[in-house]
């Protein structure tokens, strides 16, 4: 405004001048006048009839020196002004679109948010994440792949589609020892990592290339600034201290970026170590076991998916087929045993196992849908927009009469409609803001003892779609309605006061009815398949029963113990665990059912099968304590389940499940006395056949799975659990008792009955559930408050008629009914229209839906239902109200 | 509401280049206020052209944008408060330019009105 008022200032001197010498030019001339004999009178307007007209000539010299913007600028400030004015005068009208509007930009402000997190910046402090480009391989089965550290390197240093590679491998570290000890998110990565991705260090020095040659020849670490200021303090002299890592002590060289948090979407990563230092810490990988110092040379080690930025003007096509033909030479000159089929090249929102390539596409629908709400908004709006157009015919007629162009009239109305929608666009900016920390908050709660980080800030990206989305919404309500205000017929508006409804405007209504009504059947469908979807989700049978069971995790490695004292302790915890009273079983396992992410998969070998060529034949597994199947109630279809003389000592045994049996034995009853093994291991008969269970996600297909007996297999890190009639919450308690008990320093890592550690498998439904209830609950109140408001000013506009026809002897009954059949007629209309475009929508929504078909019968009813019962309420209750009036009123009206 | 009265300055480049001339010339001996500059070129003229203030002033107003005049506050011979105009050197390269245009102008105006007769070429 400043430049605004500068302006200003400088045209009133200018002005002024010129006043000054307009005078100045009359003084002279009329004192000429006087000289010739002229009296001072007869002179002075003798001056000024010489002159011509002031006025004018002022505004001519005014125009010479006004640059025409600012003449333009002057009119849009006037404007601006009048709709502030106009829009004062009608408070209700004003804050009942700015509400609907705030409501609308939201909602789509919050989802787009949270794609921008997924999709556009998935990683904080990385600029221009979206455009890492992944390779993995895959399998014969379209199983996910990592590289082993040689493949790695030789995609680094040949592959010329990529300006610089990195890996990283997320991991689980224990850090510190005894009672202070947790576990955090680590990624062992490689020395190229904080050179590719741009990432400066906040403090110290990042790891380098330097620190990436020789294994377990470097024993340092980056922190995390979050663990750097949480657990030391923000110590300021922390680089070249060291930190317990895996029982390791490792020199900390440096302090991250502190809006780094890794490059693992959700999860926040708290430490950053050399790859080079993966075995000294006890990290096998690979569906093989590999030796030490078999991570430089070892192509079945694998590790990780290397990722990195494209060349400029290097397509993905392009450097898949540039990876692709670099893999083939590779695999001529070192043939791989495993079973990796090709490489693939891809964008970093479609990494396999990526928090992105399953939520985008329930992100998506979530946009849909709240575009949907936006339009219902919109249509709302236009009606409000329409009617007031009509209501201020008298001016729009006037100021024509005056000689105002069109153009000019719907320039009016449209900065009119723009200085509605920016502050909806604003308020809407703060309700994300406001609803974002809510949603993160829940989130963060249900992945709890998990550190999870979402890089959803509401930033100026946000507050520009949120603008552009105001202004867009202000277009499509106010272009139409304006379009129609400013073809004002003159002669009827001044011949007669008020109008009855015109037959064109009347269809656009008509049509603003259908459309909303039809947009709501939309959005209640959407809401109502995916809440039946979250329904059969919880519904569903996972194949283990986790009401009434415990989990308790703790790792024995961080209180130092070895493999015989862990063996020892975990007999001791059971014994005392199934001791406590009220507990009917315990056992102890690996890995959590419904755990959301994949566990490692390990490479078997079937006595008497022999593979096909690049056949995939790595499996997840768990290795589980004896009474496992037991405690978790999953059922076992033929055998047994491990025993406690299942030891080191005796014949070494495994279970499949019923997939894996039938794959390669034809059932359940065959498996039994199989022989099998899993890596370069011993050959385990298989004892026992277990029934599916759900192993990661709700949604997956079954697949083959295996388990073995911890005595057979031990390992550091376990989950107890313990099943009883008593209450879960004192079940947890007694648990915790037992560990503590035994080793009061040994850090539990959690203790919570089981049905907590499932719901993480069922949060993005829930997640996407509740935000599509929330967005049907709103459009549907929306497209109610739309067609209560359209229908009940028609209503109004037809008083008289009501009134002649109740004068005439028409009953209420009979006005109420003809109202309710016309709002009913296009009430009908806009359903059987919403109900084709859902039936076409739905489709899309296959990838998010489960255990319903997309053209579920009960959804669509319940919809119908829901959205016609809305209409016949926005309807009669009007109409009602008008058959009440008093016949005579209604005519004097007029 | 405003209403948009046609720009003064939309007229034929011809006039409007000639008033410019005619001012400029007019202040070749000197600076002058807008009442003496209409006065003397209504004199010089015999009294044919009259110029109106409402097109004297703007078109001082725009020379003056332009640079070729500078406007000054100052005393008449009788004493009266006056803004005189004064040619700048940019405003005597644009009175030499519209000079020449103009005789060429004038040429070619009387080119067209008294035709040199053909040259008999038959007989």
């Amino acid at each position: 405004m400043s430049i605004l008022s500068w302006l200003k200032r400088r045209r009133r001197l200018d002005e002024e001048d010129f006043r000054e010498e307009v005078r100045a030019h009359l003084a002279i001339a009329a004192k000429e006048r006087m000289a010739d004999g002229a009296d001072e009178r007869s002179a002075h307007y003798g001056a000024l009839k010489e002159f011509g007209n002031v006025t004018l000539t002022t505004e001519a010299a005014r125009h010479v020196w006004t640059p025409r913007w600012v003449d333009a600028l002057q009119d849009q400030v006037s404007d601006v002004r009048y709709a502030i004015r106009a829009l004062k005068k009608n408070p209700g009208f004003s804050l009942t679109v700015a509400g609907v509007l705030t409501l609308g930009i939201g909602l789509n402000a919050a989802v787009f948010t949270m794609l921008k997190g997924m999709a556009l910046s998935p990683l904080a402090g990385v600029g221009d994440s979206a455009r890492l480009a992944v390779v993995f391989g895959e399998t014969g089965a379209g199983r996910p792949v990592g590289l082993s550290y040689p493949d790695y390197r030789q995609l680094r240093d040949h592959d010329r589609a990529f300006s610089g590679l990195f890996g990283s491998s997320l991991a689980k570290v224990n850090l510190g020892r005894g009672r202070g000890a947790r576990q955090i998110w680590a990624e062992l990565v490689t020395g190229s990592y904080f050179q590719v991705l741009g990432v400066r260090a906040g403090r110290g020095r990042t790891l380098l290339p330097s620190d990436d040659i020789a294994p377990g020849r470097h024993p340092v670490v980056v922190l995390g600034a979050g663990l750097w200021r949480r657990d030391f303090g923000s110590d300021p002299d922390i680089v070249g201290k060291t930190v317990e890592i895996n029982d390791h002590a490792l020199t900390v060289v440096g302090v991250a970026d502190p809006a780094f948090r890794g490059t693992t979407v959700v999860y926040e990563v708290e430490a950053f170590i050399p790859v080079m230092m993966a075995p000294q810490l006890g990290f096998s990988f690979g569906s093989q076991e590999t030796t030490a110092s078999g991570i430089l040379s070892d192509r079945r080690a694998t590790l990780f998916y290397p990722q990195g930025y494209l060349r400029p003007g290097t397509t993905l096509a392009q450097a898949a087929a540039q990876t692709g033909a670099l893999w083939a030479a590779l695999s001529r000159d070192r043939p791989l045993t495993d079973a990796v089929q090709r490489l693939r090249v891809v964008p970093f929102r479609e990494t396999p196992g990526g928090a992105p390539s399953f939520v985008l596409p329930t992100l998506g629908v979530l946009s849909a849908m709240g575009l949907l709400v936006l339009t219902i908004a919109c249509a709302n709006i236009a009606g409000l927009v329409l009617v007031r157009g009509l209501s201020r015919r008298g001016e729009i007629a006037v100021r024509q009469a005056l000689g105002a162009t069109r153009t000019r009239i719907v320039r009016l109305l449209i900065v009119e409609n723009l200085v509605l929608a920016l502050p909806g666009a604003f308020l809407g900016v703060l309700l994300a803001r406001q609803g974002i920390p809510v949603l993160v908050e829940y989130a963060e709660w249900l992945a709890t003892p998990e550190r999870v980080f979402f890089n959803m800030e509401v930033d100026l990206f946000v507050v520009g779609f949120a603008a552009l989305v105001a202004c867009g919404s202000a277009l499509v309500f106010g272009l139409v309605p304006a379009l129609r205000s400013s073809r004002v017929d003159l002669v009827s508006v001044i011949g007669e006061d008020a109008s009855p409804r015109g037959a064109a405007r009347s269809g656009l209504r008509a049509g603003l009815v259908v459309a909303q009504v039809a947009v709501s059947v939309l959005l209640v469908v959407g809401a109502g398949l995916v809440t039946r979807s979250l329904e059969a989700a919880r519904r569903a049978d996972p194949g283990f029963d986790a009401s009434q069971v415990t989990a308790i995790a703790l790792d024995v490695k961080q209180n130092g113990y070895d493999e015989a004292r862990g063996r020892v302790f975990f007999h001791k915890l059971l014994e005392a665990a199934r001791a406590d009273a009220g507990v009917e079983s315990a056992t102890l396992a690996e890995h959590i059912p419904m755990g959301l992410l994949d566990t490692r998969a390990r490479q078997v070998a079937i006595d008497g099968y022999e593979p096909r060529r690049g056949e995939d034949l790595a499996f997840m597994s768990n290795t589980v304590g004896s009474d496992y199947f037991r405690t978790l109630r999953i059922q076992l279809t033929a055998g047994r389940g491990f025993e406690d003389r299942d030891d080191e000592t005796s014949a070494p045994v495994a279970i499949v499940n019923d997939t894996l049996a039938r794959r390669f034995w034809g059932g359940a009853s065959n498996a039994i006395g199989k022989r099998m093994r899993v890596a370069e291991g011993a050959w385990r008969t298989v004892v026992g056949v277990a029934a599916d269970v759900k192993y990661s996600r709700i949604d997956e297909s079954p697949r083959p799975y295996f388990y073995l007996p911890l005595l057979q297999s031990y390992r550091s890190s376990m989950v107890l659990h313990t099943r009883g009639a008593s209450p879960v919450n004192r079940l947890v308690d007694q648990a915790r008792g037992c560990v503590a008990a035994l080793d009061g320093d040994l850090p539990i890592l959690y203790a919570r009955p089981m049905t907590e550690t499932t719901r993480g498998a069922l949060i993005f439904f829930d997640l996407a559930a509740t935000m599509l209830f929330v967005f049907g609950v709103a459009g549907m109140a929306l497209a109610a408050m739309g067609t209560y408001g359209l229908v009940s000013y028609s209503v109004e506009q037809s008083r008289r008629e009501v009134g002649i026809r109740m004068a005439l002897g028409a009953s209420g009954h009979a006005v109420v009914r003809g109202f309710a059949g016309r709002g009913l007629r296009l009430g009908a209309l806009g359903a059987a229209l919403g109900a084709v475009a859902a039936l076409g929508a739905s489709r899309l929504l296959g990838s998010v839906l489960y255990g319903v078909s997309a053209t579920d019968d009960t959804s669509f009813a319940r919809a119908l239902a829901i959205v016609l019962g809305g209409v016949l309420v926005a309807t009669v209750v009007p109409a009602w109200r008008a058959a009440r009036t008093n016949p005579l009123i209604a005519l004097r009206h007029q | 509401m405003i209403l948009h009265s046609s720009r003064p300055d939309a007229r034929t480049d011809l006039l409007h280049g000639t008033l410019d001339m005619l001012i400029l010339r007019t202040l070749q001996w000197g600076p002058q206020h807008g009442y003496a500059i209409a006065q003397a070129i209504r004199a010089q003229s015999s009294d044919v052209l009259q110029v109106e203030a409402g097109s004297l002033y703007p078109a001082l107003q725009r020379l003056a944008r332009q640079g070729r005049l500078t406007p000054k506050w100052g005393q008449t011979e009788a004493n009266q408060r006056a803004k005189f105009y004064r040619l700048t050197p940019e405003g005597k390269k644009q009175l030499l330019r519209e000079q020449s245009r103009w005789a060429e102008l004038v040429h070619a105006i009387s080119r067209v009105m008294t035709p040199v007769p053909a040259p008999a070429s038959e007989e």
